[in-house]
């Protein structure tokens, strides 16, 4: 006989802030793909960032292309992480969440946030490299301990879910 | 699994159905039904204990190791 928890509000919120999340990611993934079709017209940037045209700006120029390519690159990376936990969450309603599929879901996951954390310490590693006195760049990148946890801690509980799910496929065969 | 169920011969010998069982020992008959196709993947000693005391029969008579079956069905699959 299966029993469900009593149910809460968490997943309703849940679902709906993963399925904006979605959609404000591919909107971010948007804007940053305008930013590199607009980057060869550096005559633009430069005016719009007031950056005058030395060498010195150049650098800057082509650091700044850097980190708008890498930023595309985590649009799918960030579209895999809410996608699966949005899938994760669908079978916590369904009271069915003990599956060897959410074990392979917080895999894909753990990996997903890896590449996020590399991605992010590349980025962090660029903005420092490019950033100059007149022009500072400042970005919400780089080495995050609670980020590298994260990922360990997903790629943890993936394995917790694997076992569980293990667990429960013996437990639905004894009689 | 080289474990095989033999309650369907012991069911037959006592002229028993799997239904009359399953009223007997107060498991359901989905239940005994995997059991009896060899699908369970354990049996807990409560249940044993329910079946051998509606049989008369020691758990031995219920379960027989069979490497040589079990080596045939994986062969087959």
């Amino acid at each position: 006989m299966s029993r469900s928890a009593p149910s809460s509000a968490v997943l309703p919120i849940a679902r709906l802030a993963l399925r904006v999340l979605i959609v404000v990611n591919w909107l971010g993934g948007a804007a940053i793909a305008v930013l590199l079709i607009g980057m060869p017209a550096s005559q633009w940037i430069r005016s719009a960032l007031k950056i005058p045209s030395s060498a010195e700006a150049g650098g800057l120029i082509i650091g700044l292309h850097a980190i708008a390519a890498l930023g595309l690159v985590a649009i799918p990376l960030n579209y895999l992480v809410l996608k699966r936990l949005l899938e994760i969450v669908e079978t916590v309603r369904a009271s069915d969440p003990f599956v060897a599929a959410n074990a392979d879901r917080l895999q894909a996951i753990a990996w997903a946030l890896l590449a996020l954390q590399i991605l992010s310490v590349v980025i962090g590693a660029i903005a420092k490299a490019i950033a100059t006195p007149a022009y500072p760049i400042h970005v919400d990148a780089g080495f995050s301990v609670t980020g590298w946890l994260a990922v360990l801690l997903t790629f943890l509980l993936a394995r917790v879910f694997a076992e569980g799910a293990l667990m429960r496929d013996d437990l639905e065969g004894t009689v | 699994m080289a474990i095989a169920v033999k309650l369907d011969d012991l069911l037959h010998d006592r002229r028993m159905t799997l239904t009359e069982l399953a009223d007997k020992v107060g498991m359901t008959l989905a239940n005994l039904s995997i059991l009896k196709t060899g699908k369970a993947r354990a049996i807990r000693f409560s249940t044993l204990d329910a079946i051998c005391d509606a049989l008369g029969c020691q758990p031995g008579d219920l379960l027989r190791f069979e490497p040589a079956a079990a080596r045939k069905r994986s062969a087959s699959r």
